[in-house]
């Protein structure tokens, strides 16, 4: 399951040899991975190690300066096309959710559809409302994010990028923002989309849904891919020192 | 064990109470506020004698000696008071200035179509789409009653326009046109293209470098120098031009201000949704932007209503043009102070609407917000 598959038509997100730079500081370094149809990533490693700029390229939001990233078949060349086909394929669930604070709930999820993909408006509300039920919210429509508690934001933040139907789901840590009893809530909506079989990466430090729902934990450090093995053996036996060091501190500080 | 420990807490037991009743009455609520201090009571005292002399001479003046009715201004000559006569007999002018004595009548139907709609916007009668749409309407139908020449209105050139209309036209052109050009510009200014930042700031500093008398006289009276005499070009669509583009730099940045008050995180968001530029503009990053810029772009908006009495100037007859024109009369001359003190009354009201107004629309954002925070 690690490193390089031979079946790119089974791939949703591919990257190869993916480098960044902010001026001279060199962010991603040679970053290759590949995300199969219906399976997770989980990707963790210390703080500015380069987890948000890497899932931020994926969708478009950070321009990469060598390497290729490949969407469902879409390479990015940086032309508008690419990059407009690119964010169809792709959601995004950031830290701080990102609602739009003038529009109701039930408007931050139709205006993508409605304004961006020309859908009817009716339609957008249906779905709408059958994802608001999914993510156990349907009684939240009528109110303005500012009314809703963190967890229930995120959670409407999820309905939105589903909206879209995107075949990958980005969640830049999607629950470190949350009060500890309102992780739970959203951790539970993750699992039950990822039994679902939708395709994710996840930025997320949260082990024990690493553990229950990553088919592949990437471990990066310093703009690097240290360390790529399914939980279990990421887990129980990680292979370098900089990984151990990371779980040693992330499992004290819970 | 415990003893060693200096530091305790005690366990509450008691069921929630009311707070003690406190400070006393009025009376000294009063004494606190106005008469602390023998400094405070001096104040007080002093500032209060001169009020009730302020209020006491200005009845006698202005209402038990006035003049209120006095077709030949001889009682005035004579009285002591106001000659409020002045306004009963030259309203006309002052309000609807030199356009023709029979067609008089659609210069007062504009004001009243304009004061009617106002005030349904200001009470927000209607859907915002709805209002706004009125206010196009409500433009058309003025500029027809005021040019004429179709639908039977006999034909009236730009040259004899004047008052409240023009007042009112001047000032709805110059926010009709000014808050979208400012919208662009604000933009501009935070432009990825460099040519486009450029121009945008250009424009922005260099009106905000000049007098707003320097750009209107610029329009009227230096630009038609430079330009083909057969592209004639209207003085008063020249001088609102220059009404326009000055209002729009200052509003600028102030709606500049109201882009960079909205979180990245909102466009990142919308971006991700696939939304294009305009797309997130026009639905996101903007109505946030502009909601938090209201305060300010009030401010911008009474100045220009304001400015628009720099068309005196340019020999426009708005309504401090057509007030001087009416109190040109010889007979009336010397009643110039109860005539500007009307002008005065008519704007300190329709700033205060539009101040009210601001306020209003600026309380339903924050009711939102707080609803909103995030
Ligand atoms: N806009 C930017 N300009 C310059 N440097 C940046 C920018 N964004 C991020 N960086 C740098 O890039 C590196 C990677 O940042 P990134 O946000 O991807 O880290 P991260 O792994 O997501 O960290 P965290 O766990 O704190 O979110 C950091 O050293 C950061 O300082
Ligand atoms: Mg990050």
């Amino acid at each position: 399951m690690t490193g390089n598959e031979d079946a790119p038509a089974n791939l949703v997100v591919s990257l190869d040899r993916l480098n960044k730079w902010y001026g001279d500081h060199h962010v991603l370094r040679d970053v290759s991975l590949g995300l199969a149809h219906g399976e997770r990533i989980v990707l963790c490693g210390p703080s500015g190690s380069g987890k948000s700029t890497l899932l931020r390229c994926v969708n478009g939001l950070e321009r990469f300066q060598e390497g290729t990233l490949t969407v469902c078949g879409t390479t990015m060349d940086g032309k508008p096309a690419s990059l407009t086909e690119i964010r169809r394929r792709t959601g995004m669930v950031f830290q701080h959710f990102n609602l739009f604070p003038h529009l109701s709930v039930l408007d931050n999820l139709t205006i993508g559809p409605v304004y961006a993909r020309g859908e009817p408006e009716a339609a957008a509300i249906a779905r709408a409302r059958e994802l608001l039920e999914r993510v156990r919210l349907s009684d939240q429509a009528a109110k303005f994010p500012g009314q809703l508690s963190g967890g229930q934001r995120q959670r409407v933040a999820i309905a939105r990028s589903l909206m879209l139907t995107p075949d990958v789901m980005l969640f830049d840590e999607p629950t470190s923002a949350l009060d500890p009893e309102m992780i739970q809530e959203v951790l539970d909506v993750m699992e039950e989309l990822a039994r679902d079989g939708q395709s994710m990466i996840v930025v997320t430090h949260e082990m024990g849904f690493a553990r229950r729902v990553a088919d592949l934990v990437v471990f990066m450090d310093q703009g690097e891919i240290i360390e790529a093995a399914p939980p279990e053996d990421f887990f129980a036996n990680p292979a370098t020192d900089r990984a151990r060091d990371f779980l040693g501190k992330i499992s004290t500080s819970v | 064990m415990s003893a060693a420990i200096g530091s305790y807490a005690t366990i509450g037991k008691d069921a929630p109470r009311r707070p003690a009743p406190h400070g006393a009455g009025r009376l000294a609520q009063l004494k606190a506020r106005y008469f602390a201090t023998p400094g405070t009571s001096l104040l007080t005292i002093v500032l209060g004698l001169m009020t009730v002399w302020a209020v006491v001479s200005f009845v006698r003046w202005g209402i038990i000696d006035a003049v209120w009715y006095d077709p030949t201004a001889e009682a005035c000559r004579t009285a002591s008071g106001a000659c409020w006569a002045v306004i009963t007999e030259k309203y006309r002018v002052i309000l609807l200035g030199t356009y023709p004595y029979d067609e008089q009548w659609r210069s007062a139907l504009i004001i009243a179509i304009w004061v009617v709609w106002a005030v349904l916007t200001a009470f927000r009668l209607f859907p915002l789409r709805l209002r706004l749409a009125g206010w196009l309407a409500v433009f058309a139908v003025t500029l027809v009653l005021m040019r004429g020449g179709v639908f039977g209105l006999s034909y009236i050139g730009t040259d004899a326009w004047g008052g409240l209309p023009l007042t009112f036209l001047v000032f709805g052109g110059t926010i009709a046109f000014g808050i979208p050009l400012a919208i662009l510009l604000a933009l501009g200014r935070r432009s990825v293209f460099p040519v486009v930042r450029f121009v945008s700031i250009a424009t922005i500093e260099g009106v905000r470098g000049i007098p707003l008398l320097v750009v209107l006289f610029f329009g009227t009276l230096i630009l038609p120098l430079f330009l083909p005499p057969q592209l004639d070009v209207d003085k008063l669509v020249r001088a609102e031009i220059g009404m326009v583009i000055f209002f729009a730099a200052y509003a600028a940045e102030v709606i500049r201000g109201g882009l960079q008050a909205v979180a990245d995180g909102q466009d990142e968001a919308a971006k991700a949704l696939g939304m294009g530029y305009w797309l997130r503009m026009r639905k996101i990053v903007l109505p946030q932007a502009i909601a938090i810029a209201i305060p300010a772009l009030f401010n911008d908006i009474i100045r220009a209503f304001k400015n628009t009495t720099y068309f005196a100037i340019l020999g426009l007859f708005d309504v401090l043009g057509a007030t001087k024109v009416a109190l040109d009369d010889p007979a009336w001359v010397r009643y110039g102070l109860e005539g500007y003190l009307f002008v005065f009354l008519l704007y300190f009201l329709i700033c205060s609407g539009l101040s009210l107004y601001g306020r209003s629309l600026e309380q339903d954002h924050a009711r939102r917000t707080r609803r909103a925070e995030q």
